[in-house]
């Protein structure tokens, strides 16, 4: 139960993170949409404007 | 009407490159913005025929010997050939100044190299000069094809990967930059996500830790009470996987906007149950590598067990030492392939675990691999005299 619930979130993240491709559940479909899309990078645009300011380098990029 | 967008006239590609700026300009010179998108968005046609040509022809001449070097070489290279394996990587190592090479000399002769490395060591060479090594080997095996000098340019100069991985095969590389995927808006779509998610994972939870682990330090150790400090080797572990996973993003949807798909770098390394299945999900692409080409060449795991323990060691030794100058990651090398040796003695021991185990075993497992993987960054984030400092604070108070 615990364990399934579990997948069922890292799917959810992987397709919003552009992991996955498919969607992860049939119930989600709105989430295919262009509005939905336009939601969430508005919404990863306005974190990443949010915190930046206290930029650090990549740690792998000099090796 | 623009430069060479005469009536009857294909626009080359160098015109679809002049196209960009005009994309926001609708119902410009009668093309409707609807017409003109796809056509200015397709990247890809930029980057298979005019960017090889850029590097291979940018007026360097160390440069242009140095590349098609290995392409020559690679071409020539028949499974036939005589050469011994280890040859081979020799002369690999020779030519491309492994940085394995560069991190050697360092560890030996620090005080030289300090503070001049940067100078010399051309960004990303760590990465790329995995992917030379990929191509001299597999060429000599046969595993892959010799492809054209702008395929094998387009492999090696490939942009988004190319500072810091994720770690390309040539034989999955080339059919998709033969026949990259043309769902431009899909790429984008997924591009955009991709290279977005990465940078809030950089900026909103990997830079946000910098701020506890800017105290590890042999200063703040000494004076910190000691439960903060697992906190502070916590958000390093945190930090390190955000930054890095978040990067791999940017270059996965990077390249994705031009219809190509690299490698995958990461997949939820922190949620595994066994040190085998870590390494399984962290910076896959090294890993990887690091299986053809040191771990199986050393006879992999078909050897006795003590060999294959040896492998391991030695596997995880030159994956530390290509991190870092320094018995630091000496030491975090061997940490990790310790753990590996001993998690394959205990499946040995006591037979792999059973795939309907319950849920308080499968807790217990992740907790053990979670603890030891985030013990063992502590010799990854501070030099060894500070690790160990860390370590007596932690453990006798």
């Amino acid at each position: 139960m615990m364990l399934q619930l579990l997948e069922k979130i890292k799917s959810i993240l992987e397709y919003l993170g552009g992991v996955s491709e498919d969607l992860p559940l049939e119930s989600l479909r709105w989430m295919r949409g262009p509005l939905w899309w336009g939601t969430w990078w508005a919404v990863l645009i306005l974190s990443i404007v949010a915190f930046s300011g206290q930029s650090s380098k990549f740690i792998y990029i000099d090796f | 009407m623009r430069p060479g967008l005469r009536a009857g006239r294909r626009p080359s590609d160098l015109q679809h490159l002049r196209l960009l700026p005009a994309v926001p300009l609708p119902g410009r010179a009668g093309i409707s913005i609807r017409a003109r998108i796809p056509a200015a968005l397709d990247l890809r046609i930029i980057w298979r025929r005019f960017l090889p040509l850029l590097f291979a022809h940018s007026g360097r001449r160390r440069a242009r010997r140095f590349l098609p070097g290995n392409f020559r070489v690679g071409i020539h290279l028949q499974p036939a050939l005589s050469k011994r394996f280890l040859a081979l990587l020799d002369w690999s190592c020779a030519e491309h100044r492994l940085p394995g090479g560069f991190q050697i000399l360092e560890f030996f002769h620090g005080p030289l190299f300090r503070g001049g490395r940067a100078k010399f060591l051309p960004l990303g060479i760590s990465f790329f000069t995995f992917e030379f090594i990929h191509y001299a080997v597999d060429r000599y095996e046969g595993k892959t094809e010799a492809g054209s000098a702008a395929e094998y340019l387009s492999f090696i100069l490939y942009f988004p990967t190319m500072v810091a991985g994720p770690i390309k095969r040539y034989q999955d590389f080339l059919p998709k930059v033969r026949n990259p995927s043309k769902d431009t808006l899909e790429n984008w779509r997924i591009g955009c996500t991709r290279i977005l998610t990465g940078l809030a994972k950089k900026f909103c939870v990997a830079d946000v830790m910098t701020a506890f682990t800017n105290h590890l330090n042999k200063a703040d150790i000494l004076t910190a009470q000691r439960w903060v400090l697992p906190l502070w080797l916590l958000a390093y572990g945190m930090k390190i996987y955000f930054d890095f996973s978040g990067y791999s993003d940017i270059a996965i949807g990077s390249a994705r906007l031009f219809g190509i798909r690299v490698p995958e770098n990461f997949d939820w390394p922190y949620f595994q149950v066994n040190i085998a299945e870590f390494w399984r999900h962290w910076h896959i692409s090294l890993t990887r590598w690091l299986i053809d080409y040191v771990f199986i060449p050393l006879g992999g795991s078909r050897v006795a067990n003590s060999r294959i323990w040896a492998n391991l060691m030695v596997t995880m030794l030159v994956s530390g030492v290509w991190h870092g100058a320094g018995l630091n990651f000496v030491v975090w090398g061997a940490w990790h392939g310790a753990l590996l040796v001993v998690h394959r003695i205990w499946i040995q021991l006591r037979g792999p675990a059973p795939p309907d185990r319950g849920f308080i075993r499968l807790a217990a497992s992740w907790a053990g691999t979670f603890l030891w993987v985030n013990l063992g960054w502590a010799f990854f984030s501070m030099d060894l005299s500070t690790a160990l400092l860390f370590f007596r604070r932690l453990v006798g108070g």
